[in-house]
């Protein structure tokens, strides 16, 4: 059994890494014989930390995602949740896990439908152990952030499609989990909807949260600290995007204007 | 949990309806069910629960004026004595009705034996000197309540104004008008009032023996003790006990019959409705264990939410149960319902118990499985199957409408839920039909009392008069259509230690007109007739002999036929008094049974028939299991608002889960052409197609049913088969077109709201 | 060049510095301007071509300035230049040369180079997102600009997928 920092994963301290997995493998049984979704995945993530998975539709980087978050178990390998050994949980303490460390945004936003946004932002507080006051301080605090305020009383089936997915980040973030982990947030939203969305995950990046973003679009995988190339269920790259912004760009750079 | 207890809150805002729905519906359950187990308890034995609550002395013995009692003091096996009361006969005038009653003189303490329980207004008090307590049911046969005022007549024609101070119940003798004269309880003052002639009244003491099977002894001791000129009468608690139950035994199995069947329904519907809420929810669910419940959590939070509505339910229905017992009480009459209060709190644990474990369980178990599956099952919108190409092929190729086809296909789709639905239906049919052939029966046995045993409306005694000129009284009034000698004699079964009743009415050459059955009445001396319990337990078949002593005479029965008999515990044999005489038994002296004219009310009757007398005629009712039997009307038909109520609840969650399950084949359908309208009315289908399997499953389950079980009930209590009639065909095709109508219903009003929803919005996630 | 400063001289004549300047209006920094010599010299050749002409402005206080109109001819080039439909964007293929021609000049790790390509296609978004962001919301030409170069860079990546996909 290894230990983190054993294996040369990441450069940096072992105490700075949040999420680390090793080997990680998700098999399905299928009617048209077994599907490797997952081979052997290494991944890493520091705290604080940007990470982007790209890879095309069936590469398994939303199964590599609900393996992560515990919302599947792993077929084998291993993963380290801030230096504990999660892999193997039953779905309790994978529960209990995610009360405390994780937070979930989902592509087809999956709010609870019979609460009002308010409760479904709420309700991730108190199971994360706030009081009914925190709870409710926390939800007013996010929404005036997300400029949901006006929303707070209606019930997802009210809601556009950009205001779904505000409302479930607000919830992924209800309960200051370590690790934001999103699968295709903008993949059902127009592009003003997934703007907004982009700049709110950018935000909070950038007041300190470990977002893992699985994704293929690339101006949302462009705002991340690293890029994790999946293809057919492997690692293929996994590089850092230059903090320093190359000379200025401009639309030049990728189309030429003539006339 | 702080999270668990807001998710309940906001499912029961989302869905309110579904919960104040199944509120009703515990609530209407356990209401009904507590009121059965109320009048099970009253109606089976009210006199044990009364006779328990008012301390009854085991024998009433009417003595002369001048009697000595105290020798009954030292008798062996007595544990107390009640009285000696001065007892005197009077009239009693209220407006314009008037009845013999018989008063007691009693003080202003309440006896310690033979207590009346007072069940309105208060007992004596020498505050009021002219006040009078009445046995209860005399009070409602006279409509007299406390505060009431009366006139009481004494035999020498003075009145004397009285009071009535309260009423009530009594386990001295029988129900009046069964049993005369009506019992009043007055301070010895106003007794001396209306009667002062000493000579002219009675003493009535009670006997509570330490063993009350011994009465036979007790009293041949007392009047041996006293002396027989001393007695003037005698009545043990048995007599009493028979008196009061009348048809009870019929009543009772009725009940108990409907209060398990409905509970099994009942549970039903309460399993359908919680496991219909947790099903339509699986997606939420599972997300919410992407929150961080566990799946432990999710249980118990399911679980605590419906267990809160069962409960709020099941205290709502012991309420209105407590509520509804009050005038169903003056319903019935008096002393049917006397001390049953006290026992309810068992049986409503009981019941309470029950449908708290059906509601845990149905909740629990949708539950648990939702909780078994990973949450990534929440998240990967379900893909659309194969099915769908399959059905829109069927739907096409078919001539039929598709929107049948669709509908009839959608229903049985998923086979578990259909069958559960189909079956949560098709009970509370099968026990509507049930309830009519009940009806049905109860009717018969009203308008046709014969027909169960009971032509003879009228008992007539002696009394006080001699046998001839009782004889004469009854021979010469015209609304008698016939009278026939009667006579009761134990007799001991063969090789038991138990004595049955046996009767001895008419003669071989003019037999007592009962109820045959099976083979014929008896025609000569030595043939007889026995109840179908007496032959279980002899085990005899019609047409066998029988050797039995008779009062003490052995006696060869010919059992020619079989008899429907409700009285005497269903264990009963018949035969004309010349046999007895044949056989060198001495009868004892006889009562008359008289068959009235066709259109007599007994009522009339028995007044005619006490005021030619004078009063002194011994006049009884026969009690009609009908007569009691008529609470069971009302009875039913609130146990079919239930039943409805369960049905409904079936329905309403069959078409819940059954629309989630089917609206992405209809966007899908809808999609490609299905009108709004086609897809109303695949879904209305679906429904009536359920309920219309459903309604022909329970009504040929009742109808095969129905009579079964009522000819089971009388056999087991000895009545014996042939009482019942079967469902009336008009009323049971009601019942079954107002269920697939309610499914078409309860299916339109959703599907239109599904029709209408924009067709993207039904395919997205 | 030519046409958008001749449509620019349709609305009204201007000389060059107005012209650049309007321009830079029109587009801000989403796309670079042109330096004012190539203004004056593609006046210059237009005025060749007869499309435009030039007239000297006498000012008191200044240095004379070079006021251009367009002509008839000119005018009727630009009416030909809208109503005509513009050629395709032509896609820049040289890394597909690349890719598709590596192994003959001897690449064996199409892998690397395709991750090369990718990182480079990531920052550059990287860099239009954050012009993006600091453009105003009412420019609105400037936005739709970087928006469309965002999408084609989005085209860029998927192709780069499929590359990979099929060949390596």
């Amino acid at each position: 059994m290894t230990r983190v920092g054993e294996v040369p994963c990441c450069d940096g301290p072992a105490s700075h890494v949040l999420l680390r997995s090793v080997g990680l493998t998700k098999v399905f049984r299928t009617d048209g014989g077994p599907v490797h979704a997952v081979r052997g995945v290494d991944l890493w993530l520091r705290r604080g930390e940007f990470v982007a998975v790209m890879g095309p539709s069936g590469s398994g980087k939303s199964t590599l995602l609900h393996a992560l978050g515990g919302l599947e178990p792993a077929t084998s390998g291993e993963i380290w949740l801030d230096g504990q050994r999660v892999d193997g949980f039953s779905q309790a303490r994978w529960a209990v896990l995610r009360r405390r460390h994780i937070g979930f945004v989902f592509q087809f936003f999956n709010l609870v439908s019979n609460m009002t946004a308010a409760d479904n932002v709420e309700l991730a507080a108190l199971i994360g152990g706030a009081s009914r006051r925190a709870a409710r301080a926390r939800r007013e605090e996010l929404f005036g952030e997300l400029e949901l305020t006006a929303q707070a009383d209606a019930v997802p089936a009210q809601l556009s499609g950009g205001e779904q997915q505000r409302v479930a980040l607000a919830r992924a973030l209800a309960h200051r989990p370590s690790l934001l982990l999103t699968d295709e947030p903008t993949g059902n939203l127009d592009s003003t909807n997934s703007a907004s969305v982009l700049r709110l995950l950018s935000r909070s990046h950038a007041a300190g949260q470990a977002i893992l973003l699985v994704t293929h679009d690339a101006r949302a995988a462009s705002m991340a600290d690293r890029v994790v190339s999946l293809f057919d269920g492997m690692i293929v790259d996994d590089a850092p995007l230059p903090s320093v912004p190359p000379p200025r760009v401009t639309a030049r750079d990728v189309l030429e204007l003539r006339g | 949990m702080r999270a668990g207890l807001r998710w309940i809150r906001a499912d029961l805002r989302a869905r309110p309806g579904q919960a104040v729905a199944m509120v009703l519906v515990v609530a209407g359950v356990v209401s009904a069910l507590l009121l059965s187990a109320t009048l099970l308890e009253g109606a089976t034995d009210p006199w044990r629960a009364l006779f328990t609550q008012t301390k009854g002395a085991d024998i009433w013995l009417r003595l002369s004026a001048g009697a000595d009692v105290r020798p009954l003091g030292h008798m062996d096996g007595v544990t107390g004595i009640a009285g000696p009361y001065r007892a005197s006969a009077a009239t009693l005038v209220r407006g314009p009705l008037t009845a013999p009653v018989q008063m007691w003189a009693m003080g202003p303490v309440p006896p310690a034996i033979g207590q009346p329980l007072i069940r309105q207004g208060r007992w004596l008090t020498s505050a009021q000197p002219s006040g009078v307590v009445l046995e209860a049911s005399f009070a409602q046969a006279v409509r007299a309540r406390a505060g009431s005022t009366l006139v009481i007549e004494g035999l020498d024609g003075s009145s004397v104004r009285a009071r009535v101070l309260g009423v009530a119940y009594s386990s001295d003798q029988g129900f009046y008008p069964d049993q005369t004269p009506g019992l009043m309880w007055a301070l010895p003052g106003l007794v001396s009032r209306v009667e002062p002639v000493r000579r002219h009244t009675v003493q009535i003491a009670g006997i509570r023996l330490a063993d009350p099977s011994a009465t036979g002894f007790a009293v041949q001791q007392a009047v041996t003790q006293l002396g027989s000129g001393a007695v003037l009468g005698v009545s043990t608690w048995r007599d009493v006990e028979r008196s009061m139950d009348g048809g009870d035994p019929l009543l009772g199995l009725l009940l108990a019959l409907f209060g398990v069947v409905a509970l099994g329904g009942a549970l039903l519907a309460i399993g359908n409705a919680a496991g219909g809420r947790v099903l339509v929810q699986k997606q939420d669910l599972a997300m919410l264990k992407t929150l961080g419940f566990t799946p432990a959590q999710l249980v118990g939070m399911l679980v605590a939410e419906h267990a809160a509505l069962g409960l709020v339910g099941a205290a709502a229905g012991v309420v209105i149960a407590r509520l509804a017992t009050v005038p169903l009480m003056r319903q019935v009459p008096a002393g049917t319902l006397g001390a049953v209060a006290p026992l309810q709190a068992g049986w409503a644990a009981l019941l309470v118990g029950g449908i708290g474990i059906a509601v845990l369980l149905a909740t629990a178990l949708p539950g648990w499985r939702a909780g078994r599956v990973w949450p990534v099952a929440a998240i990967r919108p379900p893909a659309p199957g194969k099915r769908l190409s399959r059905l829109a092929r069927a739907a096409l190729l078919t001539h039929l409408p598709p929107a049948v086809v669709l509908g009839t296909r959608a229903a049985f789709t998923r086979r578990l839920p259909a069958v559960l639905t189909i079956g949560g239906l098709a009970l509370p049919v099968a026990m509507v039909t049930i309830g009519i052939g009940f009806w049905a029966t109860l009717d018969q046995v009203q308008r046709h009392p014969g027909e169960i045993g009971l032509a003879a409306a009228l008992t007539v005694r002696p009394g006080e008069l001699d046998r001839a000129r009782a004889q004469r009284i009854v021979a010469a009034d015209p609304e008698v259509a016939a009278a026939y000698r009667s006579v009761t004699v134990s007799a001991l079964l063969p090789g038991e230690t138990s004595t049955i009743t046996t009767l001895g009415a008419g003669t071989s050459a003019r037999p007592f007109p009962f109820h045959v059955a099976q083979g014929r009445l008896y025609q000569a001396p030595g043939e007889a007739v026995a109840s179908q319990g007496l032959l279980d337990s002899v085990h005899l078949r019609v047409g066998q002999y029988l050797r039995m002593p008779v009062d003490g005479v052995p006696v060869i029965f010919h059992v020619v036929g079989r008899i429907i008999e409700p009285e005497y515990g269903g264990q009963v044999l018949a035969y004309g008094l010349d046999t007895l005489t044949q056989a060198g038994a001495v009868p004892p002296p006889p009562s008359y049974s008289l068959v009235l004219r066709p259109g007599i009310s007994p009522a009339s009757a028995a007044a005619r028939l006490l005021r030619v007398s004078g009063g002194r005629l011994d006049v009884a009712r026969t009690v009609s299991p009908a007569a009691d039997l008529g609470i069971v009307r009302p009875m039913l038909a609130g146990l079919f608002g239930i039943l409805g109520l369960i049905g409904l609840t079936c329905l309403l969650t069959a078409s819940a889960v059954g629309l989630r399950d089917h609206l992405r084949d209809i966007g899908a359908l809808r999609a490609m052409g299905l009108t709004p309208a086609q897809v109303v009315a695949s879904l209305v289908t679906r429904m009536s197609v359920l309920a219309l399997t459903a309604a022909v499953v329970g009504v040929a389950a009742g109808l095969s049913l129905s009579s079964r079980l009522i000819n089971l009930a009388a056999q087991v209590y000895g009545i014996g088969a042939g009482l019942s009639s079967p469902p009336p065909a008009g009323a049971t095709l009601t019942a079954a077109t107002v269920a697939i109508t309610a499914a078409a219903l309860v299916a339109l009003i959703p599907a239109r709201r599904a029709a209408r929803i924009p067709v993207a919005a039904t395919l997205g996630p | 060049m030519r046409l958008p400063l001749l449509a620019l001289l349709a609305k009204e004549p201007a000389h060059g510095y107005e012209l650049k300047g309007q321009l830079e209006q029109i587009f801000g920094d989403a796309y670079p301007s042109l330096n004012i010599g190539q203004v004056y010299l593609t006046l210059q050749r237009l005025e060749h071509a007869g499309l435009v002409r030039s007239q000297d402005v006498v000012q008191t206080a200044r240095p004379n300035k070079r006021v251009y109109e367009l002509t008839p001819a000119g005018r009727d080039a630009v009416a030909t230049w809208v109503e005509a439909p513009s050629e395709a964007p032509r896609i820049r293929d040289d890394f597909f040369m690349k890719l598709a021609l590596g192994p003959l000049a001897g690449v064996t790790d199409r892998l690397g180079l395709i991750n090369r390509q990718r990182r480079h296609y990531l920052s550059v978004m990287r860099g239009l997102s954050r012009l993006a962001e600091a453009t105003a919301e009412g420019n609105k030409i400037p936005r739709l600009l970087i928006e469309g170069a965002m999408m084609h860079l989005q085209a860029d990546l998927d192709w780069l997928q499929r590359c990979q996909e099929e060949l390596v």
